[in-house]
């Protein structure tokens, strides 16, 4: 573009102008869509505090977790055997081993919670990016990838899980994560393929073409912001029934190995009838615990998809 | 020599179908297409919906592939997309679409949008960015404020014009405007129109016009192909297609344009059921047994219609 461009003849505007009007523009700019959350989160006192309860606690035991030493939620203790909750030395009481079920509840929690975590970014992210490679180029890419998509939907997958575990002698929480993100990848994807696909279509896709973007660029910069409503929505259930996952393989004993620590092996207690009626410490704060945070999370994921969603937001009211 | 031109497109669309999803058909979108665009001038492309317009001005920007046939530009046939690269072609050659909302990323900024194609093609600084967006936001007659704010804030003349300031942003060679004022009221379509006009003498850019009404095209081109069932029907100047009209689907089209005036508007009528019952009754005479397009023949220098050789013979005659 040179100096002679048509432009600096047929415009008024030279650079002298530049700052003020940038000035101006500022002035009246459309709010940034962090700016739109955070009104959205204000309006809406549940999501708010559901944020607060979900945030405070993966950080409480994440940061508790360091101060409690592998020793003292693991060694056995006869003379605590079934300690009642709401004393001094045990909070929530011990378990059938005489261990502190509040110590457990915090290692449990920070191992389950980061597993759904790891699970849901590895997972969400090929899942994702999948589908909108596929909708995106659609034609023969999107069919071979749609049959491979099948075929991995038609997998027993829990047997696959129960099988590869077993297989695997040493496995710790990151190989268990990388094994149930092999499995769990699919569910987003079709969705966001769909979407994709009939963004695709648009005509602004088009008109990046034309600008000389790249393929790349226009899926994961101008597309995938397009549908970013559906990803977060998407991300914040998936976030919920992981959390679910790793707890349901560890109930059945094939989750996390033994002696490690999660909230599926402590609901596991609840599976000894005397348990569930007298000893109901053992299990029920491990329940109670899923049970909210799956609550809370799915409130802020509710919020969140109203403030990608212009026509239902309650905090421009 | 010519900008651009077009030797024998064709874009064929496989239909599939069945249990295997095997090929069963073919929609011909756009069945052997030729034209050539000169530098500064304004081509019109009309036709009904479904004639493939938007296809061939798709193929000529490289946003379709098509299926047979050139685009040659600077020598170079640019329907192979490493000719593409090599020319940066779409830095010379940029598109306008018919819908406005759907054509602007509802997502991005004004700023972010116009400034889409310089990034890309440009090696400019921030500062000269902004600066090139705002003359260009000036240019089509928008304010500064529009900078950061998104499409739907905006009126669909208002993003049409966006949509322009875009296409010109590189100083392109050629835009293809697919129906850029089809979904605009009238009053807006003749701004539009005017502001367009005022960027080609500035810019001394080529349209390509597409539109289905040949009311709109009228004070905007210099020469205009016809198109029906993907291909052309007639072709000329300005003058040869409004007054020397030779293909009956011209003249239908012709007369479907909305006459202004009440005391002609039964007149007007009158004619159009005349042309429709030509167009109905001798359809053997214009197209082939398969009820396709004729080859197209010279009449004149300048114009070409797609008629059977003896017809054209005698409209030659009639000519001279
Ligand atoms: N991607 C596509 N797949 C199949 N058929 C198509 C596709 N795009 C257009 N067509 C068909 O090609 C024909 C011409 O379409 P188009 O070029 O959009 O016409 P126009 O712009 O003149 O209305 C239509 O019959 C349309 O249905
Ligand atoms: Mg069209």
């Amino acid at each position: 573009m040179a100096q002679n461009d048509p432009l600096n003849k047929k415009s008024s505007i030279s650079a002298e102008d530049l700052t003020r009007l940038s000035k101006e523009a500022e002035a009246t700019a459309t709010p940034s869509s962090r700016q739109i959350i955070w009104k959205e989160f204000k309006a809406d006192k549940i999501a708010l505090t559901s944020a607060i309860i979900v945030v405070g606690f993966i950080l409480f035991v994440i940061i508790a977790s360091f101060f409690i030493p592998a020793g003292s939620y693991k060694a056995v203790n006869i003379m605590d055997y079934f300690n009642k909750p709401f004393t001094p030395d045990f909070w929530l009481g011990a378990d059938s081993s005489g261990r502190s079920v509040a110590k457990l509840l915090i290692v449990g929690s920070r191992n389950s919670i980061g597993i759904a975590i790891g699970l849901t970014l590895i997972s969400g992210t090929f899942g994702i990016a999948y589908g909108l490679i596929s909708g995106y180029f659609g034609g023969m890419t999107d069919m071979i990838m749609s049959r491979i998509y099948d075929f991995m939907l038609m997998l027993p997958t829990l047997m696959f899980i129960i099988v590869l575990v077993t297989i695997i002698q040493n496995y710790n929480a990151i190989t268990l994560t990388l094994i149930l993100s092999l499995f769990q990848w699919m569910g987003s994807s079709r969705l966001i393929r769909s979407r994709a696909l009939a963004e695709s279509r648009k005509d602004y896709v088009a008109a990046s073409k034309t600008s000389g973007t790249s393929n790349f660029k226009i899926i994961f910069r101008e597309i995938m912001p397009n549908i970013s409503s559906l990803i977060i929505v998407e991300m914040t259930l998936a976030f919920a029934g992981n959390l679910g996952v790793e707890t349901g393989l560890s109930f059945l004993g094939f989750g996390l190995p033994n002696g490690t620590p999660s909230l599926g092996t402590l609901i596991a207690n609840a599976t000894d009838p005397t348990n569930i009626t007298q000893y109901w410490w053992t299990w029920l704060f491990a329940a109670l615990e899923i049970i909210v945070l799956c609550l809370a999370v799915s409130y802020v994921g509710q919020a969140l998809r109203r403030s990608a969603d212009a026509s239902q937001r309650l905090g421009d009211k | 020599m010519s900008l651009i031109e077009v030797h024998d497109l064709e874009v064929h669309y496989p239909i599939r179908s069945g249990f295997w999803n095997r090929v069963t058909d073919e929609v011909l979108a756009v069945d052997g297409v030729s034209l050539s665009i000169e530098a500064g001038e304004t081509y019109g492309l009309v036709g009904e919906s479904g004639s493939g317009k938007s296809t061939t001005g798709k193929s000529i920007v490289g946003l379709e592939k098509p299926t047979h046939g050139q685009v040659i530009y600077k020598g170079k046939d640019i329907t192979k997309s490493a000719n593409r690269q090599k020319l940066d072609y779409n830095q010379d050659v940029q598109m306008i679409f018919q819908d406005s909302l759907s054509s602007l990323n509802p997502r991005k900024r004004i700023e972010d949008i116009i400034a889409e194609p310089l990034r890309n093609f440009g090696k400019l600084s921030k500062d000269e960015e902004k600066l090139r967006v705002l003359q260009l936001l000036d240019i089509v007659g928008l304010d500064a404020d529009a900078l950061y704010k998104y499409p739907h804030q905006f009126s669909g003349g208002q993003r049409q014009r966006i949509g322009v300031a875009r296409a010109v942003a590189t100083n392109p060679k050629l835009i293809v405007a697919d129906e850029p004022v089809s979904a605009l009221d009238l009053s807006v379509q003749a701004q539009v129109l005017n502001f367009m006009k005022k960027i080609q003498r500035d810019f001394n850019v080529s349209y390509l016009f597409i539109s289905h009404d040949l009311g709109v095209v009228r004070h905007m081109c210099d020469n205009i192909a016809i198109m029906h069932r993907g291909r052309i029907v007639e072709m000329g100047t300005r003058d040869d297609i409004y007054n020397h009209p030779m293909h009956i689907y011209t003249r239908r089209l012709l007369s479907a344009i909305p006459e202004t005036s009440v005391a002609h508007r039964e007149e007007a009528r009158a004619k159009r059921e005349a042309v429709e019952k030509e167009f109905q009754e001798n359809q053997q005479r214009y197209y082939d047994k398969d009820g396709k397009v004729l080859p197209l023949l010279d009449v004149t220098s300048t114009h070409k219609v797609a008629l059977p050789a003896d017809e054209v013979a005698k409209l030659q005659r009639e000519a001279d």
